[in-house]
């Protein structure tokens, strides 16, 4: 083992491998408070890479109703069982929020590859703490589709949603949680091959599997956390998330040589994801970039999390959390950045507004952005908190410069001439 | 009788033991299974690369006494031997698809098929449980003495009821089986307390006392018959038997069971007459349901537009 340096965890962590980070990494924020469940996403990524003989039960993208709903079931439950067992009643986190080193405190528990040593699994040494599905809990990948939780029962025996959905949080509630893998920084899948048949791209971080070395022993199955690599039985390998890097690269067509987001960031519907490239600096840290909107999301305002962070995989998807779920759960899945990103992305400021109009509104990467001032056209005041709106400009920059977006906070309104027979 | 595996199935469970998953093999062993598949990755004609793959597994399901224990586990069920032609095993992907099928083809062959979860295998007590009672449905199902036979003869019983019938008759005969199979298997032991609760519930219109004995009758009954079950499991109340309307009972005329009789009072002439002329075989002593003697009330009381 190796000591690395985590910073969603504020502290150095055991890794079987030496640090080595990319020079770019692949990362992306989804806003989870405008997911619909639509499974827009999860088609075109189903429809590009796994529509083949073999990868029926394969989703590299899926949308998962929370709490009860997962594919596969109860994957991430499974998983925070068994560090809990491992480390009983020790996973906590402690001390205020620093710099970029530990932007959520520190976390005093046991990451996934801490666990495994310490851990007797049926299937013997670990390298990362982590078990695999049965058949049965591959099977159904929208299993729990809406069943929300916190519904309460009335005297007639039939589920009732009486006050239910009063704010701040919901007494019943779901959300949508749309998954990928998250191209961790430490990746699990890649410290348990035996093979070192995975590996990430010092060009942008994707982590993939080398279909010539695997050899379907499928330890990356058992150790990803997220369960996010997929065994396919009619090539006896594994395969995964490949993070569409032929379009990453820019060798899409139709992207005129620049980097694109991926198949299923373009593809949705609720404009609720925004894929990017971040630098990162030699340590494993971002390197300052202020005006990269997944920079700003992630370190400036601090309204999008990591999901799970506590396995010590460093993942690198990060999420609005959904505000009217209960704060405990939240915390559990984000962290303890979750109050503060939660009251920012409520009220929130002028520049924030403005980015997030730069969610789905072009396919092609936004490297850095900039917002040019309008005029301030509403006024109110939420849960005791001023809030202004101003309509403001936000221009976005492809990797070498070419505007890629303009856009402004107000949704433009546009009246037709009136030459038309259905002219308004 | 041949024994037949699926791919899967093999592969799954050889996995399982190469895992650990499943205790018994070393780690020399688990070197030279991997060594031996990673050959079968350098074929490159995919039909033969399959074969290939399917033999380096079955030699390890052998080696790893998975087929062995299979396979001597039926020597306690010695009519099937004879009976089937083949006896396929096949990965089961959720409990409900867990059993054995018995299928007959056009020439009177016989051949089964048992599904199994993966995870039946980590443990030889859970296993060896399943395959028991499943390798013993198959025994009554080729046993003549047992009188199996997959028509059941259920009258003019609708959807409804004949699904309560199989799921009382596929109760019943679970307790047969698994009463059989305690005396050898505590896993079948310890499963009574669960099938007296379950049959309590499918037979809850009986008196305590009778649940309890007929439940014990069939959990020590050596050598059930297939025409009992069946006879229990679709007529437990013996209302086929009764001159008069019972509750619970099937109308003579919607043959849906009914707790609503009509009273003879309310069979008057008229009305008879009207539903002789529908059921010329009825008689006013069998009765009728209130929800039928609704519809020719009504009926009495329209009269053809002129």
């Amino acid at each position: 083992m190796s000591t690395v340096f985590n910073w969603q965890l504020g502290r150095e962590m055991d890794f079987p491998y030496e640090a080595a980070y990319p020079n770019q990494q692949f990362a992306f924020v989804f806003n989870l408070n405008r997911c619909i469940g639509c499974q827009s996403c999860t088609m075109a990524c189903k429809s590009t890479w796994t529509f083949s003989k073999g990868q029926e039960a394969m989703w590299w993208n899926n949308v998962e109703t929370k709490p009860y709903g997962g594919y596969p079931h109860h994957w991430d439950v499974k998983t925070l069982d068994l560090l809990e067992k491992a480390n009983p009643g020790g996973q906590k986190w402690e001390g205020a929020p620093r710099d970029l080193k530990a932007p959520y405190g520190e976390f005093k528990g046991k990451t996934i590859f801490e666990a495994a040593k310490t851990n007797i699994s049926p299937e013997g040494a670990q390298k990362a703490l982590g078990y695999l599905p049965t058949d049965e809990e591959w099977a159904a990948p929208n299993r729990f589709e809406d069943n929300p939780a916190g519904a309460e029962k009335s005297q007639r025996g039939q589920l009732s949603f009486k006050e239910g959905e009063t704010s701040p949080q919901h007494k019943t509630w779901f959300f949508y949680l749309a998954r990928l893998c998250n191209h961790c920084s430490y990746p699990a899948c890649l410290a348990a091959c035996p093979r070192n048949a995975i590996y990430k791209r010092p060009e942008d971080g994707i982590v993939l599997v080398d279909q010539e070395r695997c050899r379907g022993y499928r330890k990356c199955m058992e150790a990803c956390p997220y369960k996010k690599t997929y065994y396919r039985g009619t090539t006896r390998t594994s395969e995964k998330c490949i993070g569409c890097f032929p379009r990453v690269e820019g060798r899409d067509p139709s992207s005129g040589g620049l980097p694109m987001q991926t198949r299923c960031m373009s593809a949705c519907v609720g404009q609720i994801r925004l894929q990017g490239l971040v630098k990162i600096n030699k340590e494993g840290t971002w390197k300052e970039d202020r005006y990269n909107p997944l920079y700003y999301l992630i370190h400036v305002a601090k309204v999008a999390l990591p999901l799970y962070p506590q396995f010590g995989t460093e993942p690198n998807g990060y999420y609005i959390p959904p505000r009217w779920v209960p704060r405990a759960y939240l915390k559990q899945m984000f962290g303890p950045g979750v109050d503060a990103a939660i009251e920012r992305y409520a009220t929130p400021d002028r520049e924030l507004l403005a980015v997030l109009q730069l969610f789905g509104k072009d396919q092609r990467i936004c490297f850095r952005y900039e917002i040019k001032e309008g005029p301030k056209i509403f006024e109110t005041e939420i849960r005791g908190k001023k809030f202004t709106m101003y309509d403001d400009t936000i221009i976005g920059y492809s990797q070498d410069g070419v505007k890629i977006i303009e856009t402004k906070v107000e949704e433009p309104f546009h009246v037709r001439p009136d030459k038309h027979a259905n002219s308004i | 009788m041949q024994l037949r595996y699926d791919d899967d199935f093999v592969e799954a469970a050889v996995f399982l033991c190469a895992s650990g998953r499943r205790p018994g093999a070393t780690a020399l062993q688990v070197r030279h299974f991997y060594a031996q598949r990673e050959r079968c990755y350098s074929v490159a004609d995919p039909d033969k690369r399959n074969a290939e793959f399917f033999q380096v597994h079955f030699d390890w399901f052998r080696e790893w006494g998975l087929e062995p224990l299979l396979r001597g586990l039926l020597a306690d069920y010695p009519l099937l031997e004879g009976s089937l032609n083949i006896l396929g095993f096949r990965q089961a992907r959720a409990p409900s698809e867990e059993g054995a099928e018995l299928y007959v083809d056009a020439g009177n062959g016989r051949n089964a098929m048992v599904a199994l979860r993966m995870e039946r295998l980590e443990r030889d007590s859970a296993l060896l449980h399943f395959l028991r009672r499943e390798y013993l449905h198959l025994h009554d199902m080729v046993d003549p003495a047992f009188g199996y036979s997959p028509r059941l003869n259920l009258g003019e019983l609708n959807p409804t009821q004949r699904r309560l019938v199989r799921d009382r008759y596929r109760l019943l005969w679970d307790i047969t089986i698994d009463g059989r199979l305690a005396p050898s298997d505590p896993l079948a032991a310890s499963s009574r307390a669960a099938h007296k609760a379950a049959f309590d519930r499918a037979f809850a219109f009986w008196i305590e006392v009778r649940q309890s004995r007929v439940f014990e009758f069939h959990w020590t009954n050596a050598r059930p018959l297939h025409d009992e079950l069946l006879s229990l499991a679709a007529d437990p109340r013996d209302l086929s038997q009764a001159a008069a309307p019972m509750p619970g009972g099937s109308c003579p005329l919607c043959h849906f069971p009914t707790f609503e009789w009509a009273e003879s009072s309310a069979l008057s002439p008229g009305i008879v007459s009207l539903l002789l002329g529908d059921f010329p075989s009825w008689t006013p002593e069998q009765g009728a349901c209130k929800r039928c003697l609704e519809i020719y009330e009504i009926g009495g009381k329209q009269s053809a537009p002129t």
